[in-house]
């Protein structure tokens, strides 16, 4: 009972901060539009008045979904990994050159395999701030931004000199991909693609690979308390590796899955900050799958809202910005937390 | 007698919903010595806390001198004449001992008061030490003087600030019983001069050989106050627990069999790369329990750490049952039915935001029989912890409450269940009780013997030497990183025996090891 009343105290934490974010985000409406009402239900409401908008929604939230996935893996284990940018960079790059580069296989073999590769580039690059981490003791923070760095260029540079399609023209991205290895839209005017089955399935595996399995007890005791796993015979370096790695493949497979779903090819500087927005996605949902999947649709329904505002009202769409800045603002002060338990605790004492 | 204060009522409750103080009076006398009893967790530290003004009280009063008061700080409390001396001591180890006592109330000099004004610092310092005959050499950087004298400049930094009221929490957990007798002899020097102490222990024997009165908190309430002379330790272990404890482990006479486990000549480092094991060897068989007692910081950790796998030995061997524990990893240790209560269950022996089903898993989880396909099988484990949870008594409401908001004499027994769950044939315990209830202690250490008794060897570590006197069957001492003595547990050995060795004053030419072989 005590265990179930600290998570409704933790959900409350978190719908204040999101309710907090909003209001925030409202006053800088109500202060600065010429027609409020307007801005505010085409921020709130649009997003969900059509089925078109919907599907947008659900297209957004597949890389946040996956990427928000891989740093709840990382961040579980105990390792503040700021790397899922670079790692999608990474995996996307490999999976689309399987893609564009590999012809005659049927689709059925083709399409795993650019999965399959994509999560492996993820990986691989992922551990190399493992193995920095875990055999040199660098400071995984510092490593996972600067290699970020070294996989946006190298990529970057790929694709504009080595990899570039000749026919792209002013543009640097790869040969399209040929249309059957695409993620399909299924459902004819809804623009939402099949990676949302896939995301949906990643956050199942996710789940019963952190709360089922003996990878999982590990890789949450580590994060937990590495002395006691170290004391229990665990070998927390190869669990602190492999917990990267598994993040670096979901970083990959957030890459890939959005080159396959939305832009077809591999594009430089497709991501901007989709790794990034992984982690408040994770931090908002304190590391759990399922909140991964509620916050990434939420984050979504946001950057939604502030596109359907630009169109429909005179407010930028920078006021989701500011919503979202506030969001990691709040729920990264653990001080809310801190202070509605107080509060709680005092009410009860005043009740008896 | 005038009273110096009064708390009257005091309750208090944590934001996380624990009441920890449910209605507290404590009444102290200007001039006594006021003994603070009671279980651990029974809300001694709360209550000093609150006094103290480091936590505010959910309700209830504080007078002092007559007149109510209510501390925001500590600073408060220490301009009011009260001074502290917690339990682990708050010194800067690299500065001085007289740096230390003036530290923050340094005397000044010159313009704007700019420079220490040393020549002062030293008169007063030494006029200090001489007025309160608490020898302790100024100059000495504390981190290079043992615990007792450690101890003696917390007082004394207490006193330079003019504190009148002394708080001494668990002040003995850390000595030498010689170094207990001198504290006692200050102690008694202190409140001859005027001055009053709270002292706060869970020991009897020092209750009833020091305090003039009792206060005795049972569950965040007081119980009773008495009058030391007109009381006796029964009365007040009931008074404490609720019923009769017994303070002797009923056992029978030890039944050794064949060594279990055989150190010979085990050398090792600490984690600044000093040599912290300088030669141990000693064996350990099956049906005995070997005590090792010992000023703690004298090797014991390492070598508990060295034996399973934790520490590396820098050479030397550790035979456990015809293998060679050295240079083997701690999961293969782990897997060989050793079972190891580490010391700190807090940062070692759990995992704190855990379940305690996680925490009992932590040697099974790889076993199949804990296994469904790739998964792990829920059901069997839920067994699992209900079954041990109900055999070694944790009181909590199930097995999936986090390990962290369990007491610290449920989530010892927790520790316990999963070490002896392997049913071992070596037990290691590595202070099993310390910040334990009484009524958690008995039970460890009937477990204990229970093990010792089924033919386990039971290495016993503890700074509780009248813990290692009740369980042992032999007692090593060791000093400085080596066993400078090993003594069979008669009737006939004493505390003072055993603290002579421990404080490295002689060696006992001991029998060699091995021979028995």
């Amino acid at each position: 009972m005590k265990t179930e009343k600290a998570i409704y105290l933790e959900l409350a934490g978190i719908a204040f901060a999101i309710v907090i974010a909003l209001l925030c985000g409202f006053a800088v409406i109500l202060a600065t539009s010429a027609e409020p009402f307007t801005a505010l239900s085409s921020l709130i409401v649009d997003p969900v008045s059509n089925l078109f908008n919907i599907g947008t929604i659900l297209n957004k939230a597949v890389p946040l979904i996956f990427t928000g996935l891989s740093l709840a893996v990382v961040f579980q284990s105990g390792v503040f990994s700021m790397g899922a940018e670079g790692q999608l960079y990474a995996g996307g790059f490999l999976g689309a050159l399987v893609a564009v580069n590999i012809h005659g296989l049927p689709a059925w073999i083709h399409f795993p395999l650019i999965l399959v590769c994509a999560m492996a580039g993820g990986a691989l690059f992922a551990g190399i701030a493992g193995w920095l981490k875990a055999y040199w003791n660098a400071n995984e923070v510092v490593t996972t931004l600067m290699l970020n760095f070294v996989a946006i260029l190298a990529t970057s540079y790929f694709v504009n000199n080595v990899f570039k399609d000749p026919a792209s023209g002013g543009y640097a991205r790869m040969p399209y991909i040929s249309p059957d290895l695409l993620l399909k839209k299924p459902i004819p005017g809804f623009p939402a693609h099949t990676g949302f089955v896939l995301a949906l399935l990643a956050v199942v595996v996710v789940y019963l690979l952190l709360y089922k399995t003996k990878v999982g007890y590990e890789l949450r005791l580590v994060g937990k308390n590495s002395r006691f796993a170290d004391y229990g015979g665990i070998h927390t370096n190869r669990v602190i590796i492999s917990s990267i790695m598994i993040g670096g493949a979901l970083a990959g497979l957030a890459g890939i899955v959005e080159i396959l779903g939305v832009h077809g090819t591999y594009k430089d500087n497709f991501s901007a900050g989709l790794g990034f927005d992984g982690i408040i996605i994770a931090l908002l949902a304190r590391n759990h799958p399922v909140g991964v999947l509620i916050a990434a649709l939420f984050y979504a329904y946001i950057q939604v809202g502030a596109q359907t505002m630009q169109v429909g009202s005179d407010m930028p769409r920078e006021v989701a910005v500011i919503i979202q800045v506030m969001l990691v603002l709040l729920v990264s002060s653990q001080a809310i937390f801190a202070f509605l338990k107080q509060k709680y605790a005092t009410r009860q004492k005043a009740v008896k | 007698m005038t009273i110096l204060l009064e708390m009257k009522d005091i309750h208090k409750v944590y934001p996380n919903g624990t009441a920890a103080n449910r209605g507290v009076d404590l009444t102290v006398y200007e001039g006594e010595i006021h003994a603070l009893v009671g279980e651990n967790g029974a809300g001694k530290s709360t209550l000093m806390k609150i006094l103290f003004g480091l936590e505010a009280p959910t309700s209830g009063t504080i007078e002092y001198k007559g007149k109510p008061v209510s501390f925001k700080g500590p600073k408060d409390a220490i301009e009011q004449g009260m001074g502290m001396v917690h339990q682990h001591f708050m010194l800067a180890p690299s500065l001085s001992v007289s740096e230390n006592i003036v530290l923050g109330e340094e005397p000044k000099k010159g313009p704007l008061s700019m420079f220490r004004d040393r020549a002062t610092e030293r008169r007063g310092i030494v006029k200090l030490i001489e007025t309160y005959g608490l020898k302790v050499d100024p100059d000495a950087r504390v981190e290079t003087i043992p615990v007792g004298q450690k101890q003696r400049v917390e007082i004394l930094k207490v006193l330079y600030r003019g504190a009148r009221l002394i708080i001494l929490d668990e002040p003995t957990a850390v000595l030498t019983p010689q170094e207990t007798d001198e504290l006692f002899a200050s102690i008694k020097a202190l409140v001859g001069q005027g001055y009053t102490i709270i002292f706060i222990t869970h020991k009897l024997r020092e209750v009833m050989e020091i305090s003039n009165r009792v206060t005795v908190i049972k569950a965040g309430k007081t119980i009773a106050t008495l009058n030391t002379k007109e009381t006796n330790p029964e009365q007040i272990s009931r008074l404490m627990v609720g019923r009769e404890v017994l303070f002797r482990v009923e056992k029978q006479p030890a039944e050794p069999k064949e060594p279990v486990l055989s150190i010979r000549d085990l050398h090792s480092v600490d984690d600044k790369g000093a040599p912290a094991l300088r030669g141990i060897s000693l064996d350990i068989r099956a049906g005995e329990v070997v005590g090792i007692a010992g000023v703690e910081g004298n090797g014991q950790t390492e070598l508990v750490e060295a034996i399973t796998g934790l520490r590396r030995a820098t050479s030397g061997s550790i035979r456990y049952l015809d293998k060679e524990l050295v240079g083997k990893s701690v999961a293969n240790i782990r897997a060989m039915k050793i079972g190891h209560v580490p010391e700190d269950r807090q940062t070692t022996g759990a995992s704190l935001t855990s379940t305690i089903a996680e925490n009992l898993i932590l040697d099974h989880y790889r076993n199949p029989e804990f296994k469904r396909g790739p998964f792990l099988n829920k059901k069997k484990i839920k067994q699992f912890a209900k079954v041990m949870m109900e055999i070694f008594d944790v009181r909590a409401q199930n097995e999936e409450v986090l390990a962290g908001s369990l007491s610290g004499g449920n989530l010892q027994k927790v520790v316990i269940a999963r070490e002896l769950s392997k049913n071992p044939k070596l037990l290691i315990a590595s202070q099993p009780t310390r910040g334990v209830d009484i009524g958690a202690i008995e039970f460890i250490h009937r477990e204990i013997i229970k093990r010792r008794d089924g033919g386990a060897a039971v290495l016993l570590v503890s700074a509780e030497l009248s813990e290692v006197m009740a369980l042992s069957d032999r007692i090593a001492v060791i000093y400085e990183g080596e066993i400078v003595a090993v003594l069979d547990n008669t009737p006939e050995l004493t505390e003072e025996n055993i603290g002579y060795y421990m404080l490295g004053l002689g060696k006992k030419h001991r029998e060699k090891e091995g021979a028995a072989q």
